[in-house]
């Protein structure tokens, strides 16, 4: 049990997938412009980590050798074009605002990874725990982008329609390089840097 | 027959048999909100339509142009035009009051830059399309400083697809 709990908690501090191995940068950088955006793609990476690390658990002691890439690449397409289909129908306007990242979770590094470098070698439990626990970390982590990005680049925050707070300055006259590409690499470098700096987090 | 041989059989079958359950899957799942996505586009659609044509209640659909009705008669004409914008393709629905004159329009989807191409979707731009003859859109309708692109390609395919649609119409 609490080999089990480690698992579950690692993922969201020790081993952070953004903040610490690096991992999935590329759907950090491009959906963290609102929070909005930023909480669906982590719910959907939830969602697809767990039930590929699930599957993968279950299958590894079949699943042959040679073909062991090319299934579990059919396992997490499947699973996310699931998900794209369900955001399609019930939640029509973040499926458009997530646009071509949605479909891209298929390649995200995270999932891949650990489906490659923790499922195929653990039972289902441990699987589960290692999912959510990387899962939360990467929801957090994007989460904590899109906020500071979202605040600096509109002037407010908007979480599911509801103005969370706005600050008068910044809405008439907002900082829009944060809404840029170069804006996330910006926030990213710079909590990485505070995260190192302050012992939060440490070099693996 | 030897034993390496029935081991490249099996990563086939068992690859096989993977995607095959993938598929099964992928089939129910989109039988499932098959019904929800179309729906869910049509009412999007409606919504665009009703803030150019608020009074609107009922339409015609002919040569892919959107005849409108209201409680009175002929209310209008709606149709889809499509630019190249600086990133990406830029959807318009284009609202017209009679066969000259524009009656509004609206974006619908686009990939515009956040901040500066984004301004196409605001009223400084987009209202100086009500009312607005059609043969005097090129000349009349102001492009965005620092988004001459993005504001370009949406006067020009509105200039070009509203005289198609209108040459269709009469």
């Amino acid at each position: 049990m609490t080999k089990w709990l480690k698992e579950l908690t690692k993922g969201v501090v020790v081993s952070n997938p953004i903040f610490v191995m690096a991992l999935g940068l590329c759907p950090s950088l491009a959906v963290t412009n609102s929070l909005d955006n930023a909480v669906g793609m982590g719910a959907a990476v939830i969602f697809v980590l767990l039930c590929s690390n699930i599957l993968v658990s279950i299958l590894r002691t079949w699943v042959a050798g040679i073909v062991r890439i090319p299934t579990f690449i059919v396992i997490i397409a499947t699973f996310v074009t699931m998900v794209s289909l369900v955001f399609q129908a019930y939640v029509h306007t973040l499926y458009e605002s997530l646009g071509i990242y949605l479909p891209l979770i298929v390649v995200n590094c995270i999932i891949l990874g650990r489906a490659e470098a923790f499922a195929s070698k653990n039972n289902i439990g441990m699987a589960i725990a290692d999912a959510l626990g990387m899962g939360f970390g990467f929801l957090l982590a994007i989460s904590m982008i899109a906020t500071i990005r979202e605040i600096l680049g509109s002037g407010s925050l908007i979480l599911f329609s509801n103005t969370l707070f706005s600050l008068p300055v910044l809405s008439d006259q907002p900082i829009s390089l944060f809404l840029l590409p170069a804006g996330a690499f910006l926030v990213i470098g710079l909590l990485l840097a505070f995260f190192r700096r302050t012992g939060l987090i440490k070099n693996e | 027959m030897n034993l390496s041989y029935l081991k490249k059989f099996y990563s086939i079958i068992f690859l096989t048999g993977v995607v095959m359950i993938a598929v099964t899957l992928l089939g129910l799942t989109f039988n499932l909100t098959e019904e929800k996505i179309l729906e869910q586009e049509h009412s999007q659609f409606l919504a665009h339509m009703a803030k150019i044509f608020p009074d609107m209640t009922h339409f015609e659909y002919e040569n892919d142009i959107y005849i409108l009705y209201n409680e009175e008669g002929l209310e209008g004409y709606a149709f889809v035009a499509s630019a190249a914008g600086y990133s990406g393709n830029i959807k318009i629905m284009v609202g017209l009051e009679d066969k000259e004159t524009v009656k509004g329009i609206v974006i619908m989807s686009h990939t515009e830059t956040p901040g500066i191409g984004t301004r196409i979707l605001d009223p400084p731009f987009i209202s100086q399309f009500e009312g607005m003859e059609i043969d005097l859109i090129k000349s009349n309708v102001d492009t965005l400083t620092g988004a001459t692109v993005s504001s370009k390609a949406v006067i020009d395919a509105v200039s070009k697809v509203a005289r198609e649609k209108v040459a269709l119409l009469s």
